[in-house]
């Protein structure tokens, strides 16, 4: 029995050794041209704006990272009630995958949100109702990710972790209602793509903005969820080799 | 004799459960000595950060207030969770066969009657030490009561969440204050409207919280349930 | 010299390259990361728990 369980791991040399597969190379190389495609029509081919000149630029990456902040807060929100529902350890992994790519779009959107701001504004930050509620937005997938990362039994750390997943939905609702309305009593302007109609060259980079990202974003998922569930085997691994080798031991003596 | 039975027992297990937090409280005199000492000691802590004399504290009453409730709330609430902790306490209220809604419910009940508490001698600390003017008692009464309810749910909901961990005391702060962070905004806004005397500017934060206060008891009574059964 | 001198002086693209930087320059590296740590961690399992390869 022992030596069977430490032999399929040392055999485990001879597979494929990576979270790659033949679908996610596919979608990796798919996912670099397109990115190539944003950089030459988000940097070089599409036009200055007449009111925010070169910093539109940074629109074409800072709104699909927002988006899919939001995308991401979803997908653990779901992952989380499914888990609850059915036990599926599988949409556990899922909603983790999801907190975590979600936390790094929502990092990414507040600095572009703040290098947006610095050339137009004049100031990196303003109390502005999305940039805050887009901080709360990180505030609440780090507590998530806390509970997620805890040391704690399996059971334990993903009810924890389902219930905070679950109400971020909620709270992000919440969150975001009450910053707009505290913004809009002390009428501070709000940040907006201009409201001149984009068109043209424009619109078609802000659209492969969001191509681009989202499919970052499903390729980020996928290879996070599948290190989640190696670090799942390998903990599941470890317990059972460490019992083994007690139980082992207990034979000797 | 009821229509719905399952309500009554979860109702009369939550009574239950408050009066027992409750006479262990006041028994074991903790928030007396401890609670309320700091968040007096919060209110002049405020007064040394901001100069009394140019009228700041005043201004600022609204949100001091907020804030001294929210960190002295903390207190209590951790400690609502950690008497449970103890001895394995635990383990013996889930064998009690007491339903975990009713056990939720109790639990927000008397982390609720402790913050109100705290809120009257907070309110007196303020209106004597910061020499504010009170108006608009009914929209400052609506408030308390309706904060009061959203603090507690949710504290109570995230408070199981954090329970019985090694990290439980950096925890709940981390998982509970972004959380309550409309419930800041709300309560100050509409004390705000209330003390400057345009209290209709102040109505929709009460309606906010309210809502914020629903969301969580339902996520409590469904959510308690799987949380006890664990650990 | 102040910041929006600053800006009108240089032009806002050093911000449009700190932006592009930042994004692509956190997506490369935490898809790394990623990476990499499936690979180690996929030599402790055995190929039939890897259920995608």
């Amino acid at each position: 029995m022992t030596t069977e369980t430490v032999g399929s791991v040392e055999a485990s040399d001879s597979g494929p050794t990576s979270t790659g597969s033949r679908t996610t190379m596919i979608l990796g190389i798919i996912t670099l041209i397109s990115l190539g495609v944003l950089v030459l029509f988000g940097l070089i081919l599409s036009p200055a704006d007449a009111n925010q000149g070169e910093a539109v630029r940074i629109m074409y990456v800072h709104v699909p990272s927002a988006t899919l902040s939001y995308v991401g807060c979803f997908l653990t929100a779901i992952g989380s009630v499914v888990y609850l529902w059915r036990k599926s350890r599988w949409w556990e992994l899922v909603a983790y995958a999801g907190a975590e790519v979600a936390a790094l779009f929502t990092a990414l959107t507040l600095a572009t949100g703040m290098l947006w701001g610095r050339p137009t504004w004049g100031v990196f930050w303003v109390w502005d109702a999305r940039l805050t509620s887009e901080a709360m937005l990180m505030l609440l997938l780090l507590g998530y990710l806390a509970v997620r990362r805890l040391a704690a039994d399996y059971e334990v750390r993903a009810k924890r972790a389902a219930i905070v997943g679950l109400l971020l939905v909620p709270n992000v609702f919440i969150v975001r209602q009450s910053v707009q309305w505290w913004r809009t009593l002390h009428q501070t302007p709000t940040l907006s793509l201009s409201g001149a109609e984009i068109q043209g060259l424009m619109l078609f980079s802000l659209f492969t903005g969001f191509v681009s990202i989202t499919l970052v974003f499903i390729w980020m998922v996928i290879h996070r969820f599948r290190v989640a569930w190696l670090e799942e085997q390998v903990d599941a691994e470890g317990l059972d080799t460490a019992i083994a080798e007690r139980r082992a031991e207990g034979l000797v003596s | 004799m009821n229509s719905c039975p399952a309500v009554t027992i979860m109702l009369s297990d939550a009574w239950l459960i408050a009066r027992k937090d409750l006479k262990l409280e006041i028994r074991s005199r903790v928030a007396l000595n401890q609670v309320i000492p700091f968040a007096l000691l919060v209110l002049v802590l405020f007064a040394f950060a901001l100069d009394p004399d140019r009228g700041l504290l005043e201004k600022a009453t609204p949100g001091l207030y907020w804030i001294a409730v929210l960190f002295s709330g903390l207190l209590a609430m951790q400690r609502s969770f950690a008497v449970e902790a103890a001895d394995g306490v635990t383990d013996a209220l889930r064998l009690s066969g007491l339903t975990p809604s009713g056990i939720y419910l109790g639990k927000t009940l008397s982390v609720a009657v402790q913050l109100l508490v705290l809120e009257v001698l907070l309110g007196v600390g303020v209106a004597v030490l910061y020499g504010t003017s009170i108006t608009g008692w009914l929209l400052l009464l609506a408030t308390i009561v309706v904060a009061t309810a959203a603090i507690s749910t949710a504290g109570t909901l995230f408070g199981v969440v954090a329970a019985g961990l090694r990290v439980r005391e950096t925890l709940l702060p981390l998982l509970l204050l972004p959380v309550l962070a409309p419930v800041l905004i709300g309560s100050t806004r509409a004390f705000e409207a209330a003390l400057s005397g345009t209290p209709s500017e102040g109505w929709p934060w009460v309606g906010l919280m309210s809502v914020f206060a629903a969301v969580y008891v339902v996520a409590g009574i469904f959510g308690f349930g799987p949380l006890m059964e664990e650990s | 010299m102040s910041g929006v001198l600053f800006a009108e002086a240089t032009g806002t693209w050093p911000y449009v390259a700190a932006a592009w930087v930042v994004v692509f320059g956190s997506m490369g590296a935490y898809a790394l990361v990623t990476v990499v740590r499936g690979r180690r961690l996929s030599k402790k399992v055995p190929p039939e728990k890897r259920r995608w390869s």
